[in-house]
């Protein structure tokens, strides 16, 4: 595949497909070339002949030699993907967007906060965290899945990161379940007084588009100031470059200037979730 | 300096007839409507002192449609096939067009090479607008009816014969033996005194909807404000505006397959009016579009072209072409859009 043109795939061989929940696999890739990213920068990862979508990796940033991309089962590209099996070549385009604002995160406590599959593209920043929390004061992460079926990287992967210095995990489902003792409602009921330092305290979210609004409440009804929240905002990213025009909030084209957006950046436009 | 040369209606005629011939049937004017291959010189000569064509040239920068390359067993990139163009005619609202999307493809992270390339082989023949159509407005959005850069020759139809201001080492050949006599000062003042008068025609005709651009910016509601709703219902989501826009630039990526193992990347224009533009996957019972309505899409369109591009690209993202208003079967006017809703 050609390497050098920013609109054209280059090949990544898909060497292990892994079954997180019914609806939720992971794709570990093999890059023909590496690729490096920063945690919350996004590809397009094409399906030969069939079409491209927007993923933010889930793996670590210091490993580019592989990359994790966590695909829910969603539509024609994200189905096609569902189906593939370890050999098949598969396309990457990018890094493509900002990434978290990690830099910014020294000295500060980290509040993240994922719905679904959007833990995903958070692993990504909680891996890199995680390699060196040395810089950060705390890192709270709060999760919520509908069902105990449906929870991501659960529950080894949230016990690992729990068993750290200075992190806490908490995994919420929607309702009660058989065998199920921990909290349940949808992870805005973990915000309710949060336990962060919480003027020192930058907070990351994502999750589907009515999460992200209600978190967004959730979070300023608890104090936080817009310019404390960054938000995984999810439209429909093409081209990666800021050239096709058709993922924009306001000035703002999310492929260039997010995914991540700072809430501050973009609040005061419509139809936002 | 610039250095400007006098040449006769026959002589002009007898360099696109000469261009026409060595280049290729690449030398191309917007006479017959569309920009075509020039046949018949005189008649291209003639369009120089009419008002703007109905189409824009930026097809020959970003074409309707083209193969970004191909991938798979065998990977190839597309290379920009067309042959380096000649544009006879171009206009200054159009020069202004290129300049947009010049930040638009060269100016950011990502640079497309074929945008580039395109770019570069182009020779650009531009001339002042002497006359003008009903629907014109390049001096409500910042601009003039004649260009002061961005071209290898400019013409300026004067009393039985052009100026012309050559640019560039290019655009001196591209004239040939036709360069030979300076322009006089009297020449020279009968171009600057046409430029006068069509700035003013323009502002005049333009009196009834005076608008601020900068003003306009601000004080445009956003998407989801109703007002919009009362240009929205006469639009039939036709993407006509879009197409016909010498600055609207977005475009639709799609993968085909060429044989079991290989496939190209697809590029063609898209259009922001249309429901399925903004369309995402997903499940039922999530928001697929955040711009389901009408209204929205058209106020995005509008937003972009006053509100958002002098902050992304530091330029207003109308030239006042008016094309979209004579192209509108809803007969939506820009114009009055930006009157209306951004005073």
């Amino acid at each position: 595949m050609t390497p050098d043109d920013p609109y054209l795939p280059a090949a990544a061989e898909l060497v292990e497909v892994i079954d997180e929940t019914p609806t939720i696999k992971t794709l570990r890739l093999s890059p023909s070339r590496p690729l490096a990213f920063r945690a919350g920068q996004f590809v397009q990862l094409t399906v030969p002949g069939v079409g491209e979508a927007p993923f933010t990796p889930s793996s670590s940033p210091l490993e580019p030699e592989r990359m994790d991309i966590t695909v829910l089962n969603t539509g024609k590209v994200t189905e096609k993907l569902h189906q593939s099996r370890p050999g098949q070549i598969l396309g990457l385009r990018g890094p493509f967007g900002k990434g978290y604002p990690i830099e910014k995160l020294a000295g500060r406590e980290v509040l993240v906060v994922g719905g679904g599959v959007g833990l995903a593209p958070l692993r990504a920043m909680i891996l890199a965290l995680l390699a060196d929390l040395g810089p950060i004061k705390r890192l709270s992460i709060k999760y919520g899945a509908r069902c105990t079926e449906e929870l991501l990287y659960w529950p080894d992967q949230h016990k690992q990161w729990a068993a750290r210095e200075k992190v806490d995990v908490t995994t919420t489902i929607d309702r009660p379940q058989d065998g199920w003792t921990g909290p349940t409602g949808v992870v805005t009921t973990l915000l309710k007084g949060v336990d962060v330092d919480k003027p020192n305290c930058l907070c990351f979210v994502c999750g589907p588009g009515i999460m992200l609004k209600f978190t967004t409440q959730a979070l300023m009804e608890e104090g936080f100031a817009p310019e404390q929240i960054y938000l995984s905002m999810n439209r429909r990213m093409s081209c990666g470059m800021g050239h096709c025009g058709r993922c924009n909030i306001g000035p703002h084209y999310l492929c260039k200037d997010g995914p991540d957006m700072n809430y501050a950046l973009i609040k005061d436009y419509p139809n936002l979730f | 300096m610039n250095k400007t040369y006098y040449m006769g209606r026959a002589e002009l005629g007898d360099v696109l007839a000469e261009r026409s011939r060595s280049s290729g049937g690449s030398l191309l004017s917007p006479c017959g409507g569309a920009w075509e291959q020039v046949r018949d010189p005189d008649r291209a000569v003639a369009s120089l002192s009419g008002p703007r064509g109905p189409a824009s040239p930026k097809g020959f920068l970003l074409p309707p449609a083209e193969s970004l390359g191909q991938y798979g067993a065998a990977a190839e990139a597309a290379t920009a096939t067309a042959a380096a163009v000649e544009l006879v005619g171009v206009r200054a609202c159009e020069l202004r067009a290129r300049e947009y999307m010049d930040r638009v493809f060269e100016g950011g992270d990502f640079i497309d090479p074929r945008y580039v390339r395109r770019r570069e082989a182009a020779v650009v023949v531009s001339c002042d607008c002497v006359d003008c159509a009903a629907s014109c407005f390049c001096t409500l959005v910042g601009g003039e009816p004649f260009a002061r850069e961005g071209f290898d020759v400019n013409l300026t139809p004067v009393s039985d014969g052009f100026v012309a201001e050559v640019a560039t080492e290019q655009g001196k050949a591209w004239l040939g033996r036709a360069a030979t006599s300076e322009a006089a000062p009297s020449q020279l003042a009968e171009r600057d005194r046409l430029r006068r008068e069509m700035a003013d025609r323009l502002t005049g005709q333009n009196a009834a909807v005076v608008l601020d651009a900068s003003a306009a910016a601000e004080a445009l509601p956003d998407d989801a404000d109703p007002a919009w709703q009362r240009f929205a219902g006469d639009c039939v989501e036709c993407g006509a505006c879009t197409n016909i826009c010498p600055t609207c630039h977005c475009f639709y990526l799609y993968d085909q397959l060429l044989g079991p193992s290989q496939f190209e990347r697809v590029r063609t224009w898209d259009s922001c009016l249309l429901s399925t533009y903004h369309r995402m996957a997903g499940t039922a019972g999530t928001k697929l579009t955040p711009r389901p309505r009408l209204s929205s899409r058209l106020a995005n369109r509008v937003l972009h072209k006053f509100s958002y591009s002098p902050r992304q690209y530091g330029l207003v993202g109308c030239v006042g072409c008016g094309r979209c208003v004579d192209a509108c079967i809803g007969a939506i006017d820009i114009r009055e859009v930006v009157k209306e809703l951004g005073q």
